[in-house]
């Protein structure tokens, strides 16, 4: 293991920066909890209600424990749809609902705590992070 | 091409909604595919039993007055709400039903869900 690589803390799963937010998404977030992201090459009829970004890093979707980085907020992911991971690689699509939910109600949703979701700025960073599990530490620190 | 033919979707398993009768014509020749990977294999169907144009929604952009039926592969928020509110049939491919801040536009007339190749079938 020679691999110059410090202590990984960390894995970042998906990374991306925001590139435009839409007229409705301040509603979406304000009056549903509910933020849709889309990748900047999607349909112009789904722009108005979604920010849209544009993936750096695309390797997986979240599930529950990961966290979800916007703006510098930190929010925990409670619950993770069937579709979700499909829908982020493929689309960078993916619904945030801060309802505070366990289970995910739609194949779509990625549940949030209630009142956890910001709106996002352009270039805003958009990341999903796993923390670290028990895996097995490296020797050589330096 | 003036020659399309009707097909009958049904809701597939845990779906919700329809059935739709989707008949292109010249107008409105697009069978409209907003789905992750191109072409979804329900839209491609779509296409090959009616006639239809199948169109990749993430590659291009088309107007609403030229789509037939839109097919997605939603997970229950967005989309599904988007094409019935512009008054275009909407075929999911996944197993959703009403909800979302669009949910009122989703009707059993204009909206079917959990759609898989099978339940594609000639009118």
């Amino acid at each position: 293991m020679t691999a110059p690589e410090v202590t990984v803390e960390e894995q970042v799963l998906y990374s991306s920066t925001v590139t435009e937010v839409g007229e409705q998404v301040g509603m979406f977030v304000g009056d549903h909890g509910i933020l849709v992201l889309f990748g900047a090459d999607s349909p112009a009829e789904l722009h108005d209600f979604s920010a849209l970004h544009e993936p750096t890093v695309a390797s997986a979707g979240p599930r529950p424990g990961d966290v979800v980085e916007l703006g510098g907020t930190r929010i925990p992911v409670l619950a993770v749809g069937a579709v979700v991971e499909a829908n982020l690689v493929n689309l960078g699509h993916i619904d945030f609902k801060a309802n505070g939910s366990g289970e995910a109600d739609m194949p779509g949703d990625c549940n949030l705590p209630v009142g956890s979701l910001v709106l996002p700025q352009p270039g805003d960073t958009f990341r999903i992070l796993r923390p670290a599990g028990p895996v097995a530490t490296p020797e050589d620190a330096s | 091409m003036s020659d399309y033919k009707s097909v009958t979707i049904s809701a597939g398993r845990g779906g919700w909604g329809g059935p739709l009768t989707i008949t292109p014509t010249a107008d409105k020749p697009l069978i409209y595919s907003v789905t992750g990977g191109g072409i979804h294999p329900v839209a491609a169907k779509i296409a090959e039993l009616t006639g239809g144009e199948a169109f990749d929604g993430f590659k291009s952009s088309a107007p609403f007055d030229k789509i037939a039926v839109a097919v997605i592969d939603c997970g229950g928020t967005a989309r599904v709400g988007v094409y019935p509110m512009k008054k275009v049939m909407t075929v999911d491919v996944h197993a959703t039903s009403p909800s979302g801040p669009l949910a009122s536009f989703i009707k059993e007339d204009i909206f079917v869900s959990g759609v898989g190749v099978g339940d594609v079938v000639e009118k």
